[in-house]
């Protein structure tokens, strides 16, 4: 029966089935999604004549149930690092053959058994140089509506970020960060929900900083770099910036599994890498790529900011996501 | 009632007709039977065979506020858009019908345009850096914008403007049968306008307002584009419920019994409004 539902949910979703000499990429759309057609796709489709067919947005519903249903049309997806280490563990995912894939230069914190690192990114916290007076300098300054009014915006989805936020905005040391204070994180934010914009894709978040319908907020630094580069006139803190990673996935029954190995094998090299993070904003999961990188585009990287840097924990999240979520949307719709 | 159940069976004893059906009967059958029993087999068998999903639902005060504010939302919807609807409604009926018919067309053709671009048109007109709010700012009637999105009232007016075709229309249809000379004996009669609408216009129309009405609601119930655009999450309604499930938190156990409440309550005012419209001939009739 659960096939069936399943069978019946996959194959309305799902019509790009891609033939012999194609695959299929699924990102996150925009302009992140771009970037990677441009900077692995392309240049892969030249290399190995193997086609790359683009689909989005990811959604992990839609993967689960092609899984389910064994009619997986997905071959590669770029999913966040929390979201993967859970669903190995749920039976998700291909294991990455390392055969294909040459592992020793890939950043071990972004990889394993059944992922290999997409981008990491930086949470920062920017702002509409219009609508703020002043400069914010840290996360305790999104929650202090007296010195800066204005709606604020934060990501909408239960994922590592906003929580440590608000931990970190309420002086919990980053080191003790973990396990998470939620009770504490929610009465953190309580403190300013009705200021809140919640941003539910990167675009949104762009749009409502650029526009000055929220003032300031918490945005992946890529799109913050999008929007610089777009001349928007934004301010950044890298204080307390937070970092978390997507990784490249592969569905467990995916169609073109060795066109995937080999796609992945382009996507982390170096040469992959250092142009999609020099079109992103992004840091490279690959140790080799900063050597192939202008020195101006390292500068503006995550790990030139390393101090007062965070890392949140993929797998403490892997661990807790159910039940983070399950509070986490109750306590939005409260 | 009884009446109403022979017209029933009179319509299922046309032979010839049954053949034709059959096909349709096939793709519905296929294509929404089959997956709605899916759907209900998955709620109580997913992650265990059990009523617990149902139990979580209707036991969570969570939940609890979100089936509320699902009901609410279709309910200030539902107002809102007779209210707005019936003055509309009233003209058209009593309009040259040269006239009435291009009205017509604009109505019909704000149907015909996608609901996303129309949504989106809301947020651009609604939002705090928005048409309205810059206008208001700029006359100097206001300093602060109004918060016009991501609360009730976003939802509301970008939901009612969606529904007013369905309402207007069933309207329009009820109050052009009402026979004019109702009106007029009621005046000479002595009624004031107020008390000819009150006690004429009104009553009459009653069953062209309930089946729009409830049409407007059942649809509303089910909303998600609208209110996930133009609401904030303290406002969530049952569908963007579901989805956070299903595509977020991966619990299709809890999103299918969701679903199936959606459903039944959906269902149970279908009929409600099947009722009113068979016994009245309040659509179509006119």
């Amino acid at each position: 029966m659960k096939l069936i539902f399943a069978g019946l949910l996959a194959g309305l979703m799902a019509t790009t089935a891609a033939k012999a000499d194609e695959m299929v990429f699924t990102s996150w759309g925009g302009t992140t999604q771009e970037a990677q057609t441009k900077s692995w796709a392309e240049p892969f489709a030249a290399s190995s004549g193997i086609k790359v067919l683009q689909d989005g947005p990811t959604d992990y519903g839609k993967l689960k149930a092609m899984v389910d249903a064994k009619n997986v049309t997905w071959d590669v997806v770029d999913v966040e690092m929390d979201f993967a280490i859970k669903a190995a563990k749920d039976g998700l995912l291909e294991p990455i053959d390392f055969a294909a894939v040459p592992k020793a230069d890939l950043d071990p914190r972004f990889s394993n058994e059944n992922a290999v690192g997409s981008f990491y990114y930086s949470f920062v916290l920017a702002w509409n140089k219009g609508a703020v007076t002043g400069e914010p300098a840290s996360w305790a300054d999104m929650f202090d509506t007296k010195k800066f009014p204005g709606k604020r915006t934060f990501y909408k989805w239960s994922a590592p970020g906003v929580i440590e936020i608000a931990l970190l905005a309420d002086g919990v040391p980053a080191d003790k960060l973990y396990p998470l204070d939620l009770d504490r994180a929610f009465k953190k934010l309580d403190t300013i929900k009705s200021d809140i914009v919640w941003w539910g894709g990167g675009a949104e978040s762009q749009q409502l900083i650029a526009s000055g319908e929220a003032a300031f907020g918490q945005l992946w630094n890529g799109r913050v770099f999008a929007l610089e580069k777009d001349g928007a006139d934004v301010g950044v803190s890298w204080n307390q910036n937070l970092t978390a990673a997507d990784v490249l996935v592969v569905p467990k029954g995916a169609k073109n599994k060795d066109a995937a190995m080999k796609f992945l094998a382009a996507a982390t090299s170096p040469t992959g890498q250092a142009k999609f993070a020099e079109a992103s904003g992004y840091a490279p999961i690959n140790t080799k790529a900063k050597a192939e990188m202008p020195a101006d585009v390292v500068k503006g990287l995550p790990d030139a900011h390393v101090e007062g840097q965070i890392n949140l924990d993929m797998n403490y999240w892997a661990e807790h996501r159910d039940e983070i979520a399950t509070r986490w949307y109750a306590w939005q719709a409260k | 009632m009884s009446v109403q159940a022979q017209q029933g069976i009179a319509t299922l004893r046309i032979p010839e007709g049954l053949g034709g059906l059959l096909p349709a009967l096939i793709l519905i059958g296929l294509f929404f039977v089959v997956p709605v029993l899916a759907l209900l087999l998955r709620s109580v068998t997913d992650p265990a065979p059990g009523l617990q999903n149902y139990a979580a639902l209707l036991g969570d005060g969570t939940y609890a506020r979100v089936f509320f504010n699902t009901f609410l939302v279709a309910a200030v919807v539902t107002i809102v858009t007779v209210l707005v609807a019936f003055p509309v409604a009233w003209m058209l009926a009593i309009m040259p019908p040269a006239l009435a018919s291009i009205l017509f067309g604009i109505i019909i053709l704000s149907m015909w345009t996608n609901l996303l671009t129309r949504t989106y048109a809301w947020m651009v007109l609604l939002q705090r850096t928005g048409v309205i709010n810059r206008a208001l700012i700029g006359a100097g009637i206001i300093d602060q914008p109004l918060p016009l999105i991501n609360n009730l009232t976003g939802v509301t007016i970008g939901m009612v403007y969606i529904m007013l075709p369905f309402m207007i229309l069933p309207l329009v249809g009820t109050l052009r049968a009402i026979d004019p000379m109702t009106l007029r004996a009621a005046a000479l009669c002595g009624a004031s306008p107020l008390a000819a609408f009150r006690r004429i216009l009104l009553p009459l129309s009653l069953p062209g307002i309930a089946a729009g009405g409830l049409m407007v609601f059942v649809m509303s119930l089910g909303y998600f584009v609208t209110p996930a655009l133009l609401g904030g999450t303290s406002n969530m309604m049952l569908a963007e419920m579901i989805a956070q499930m299903i595509q977020s938190m991966l619990n299709w156990g809890l999103g299918s019994a969701a679903a199936f409440i959606l459903l039944v309550v959906t269902m149970a005012l279908y009929a409600l409004q099947l009722r009113l419209v068979g016994s009245k001939r309040a659509v179509g009739g006119a």
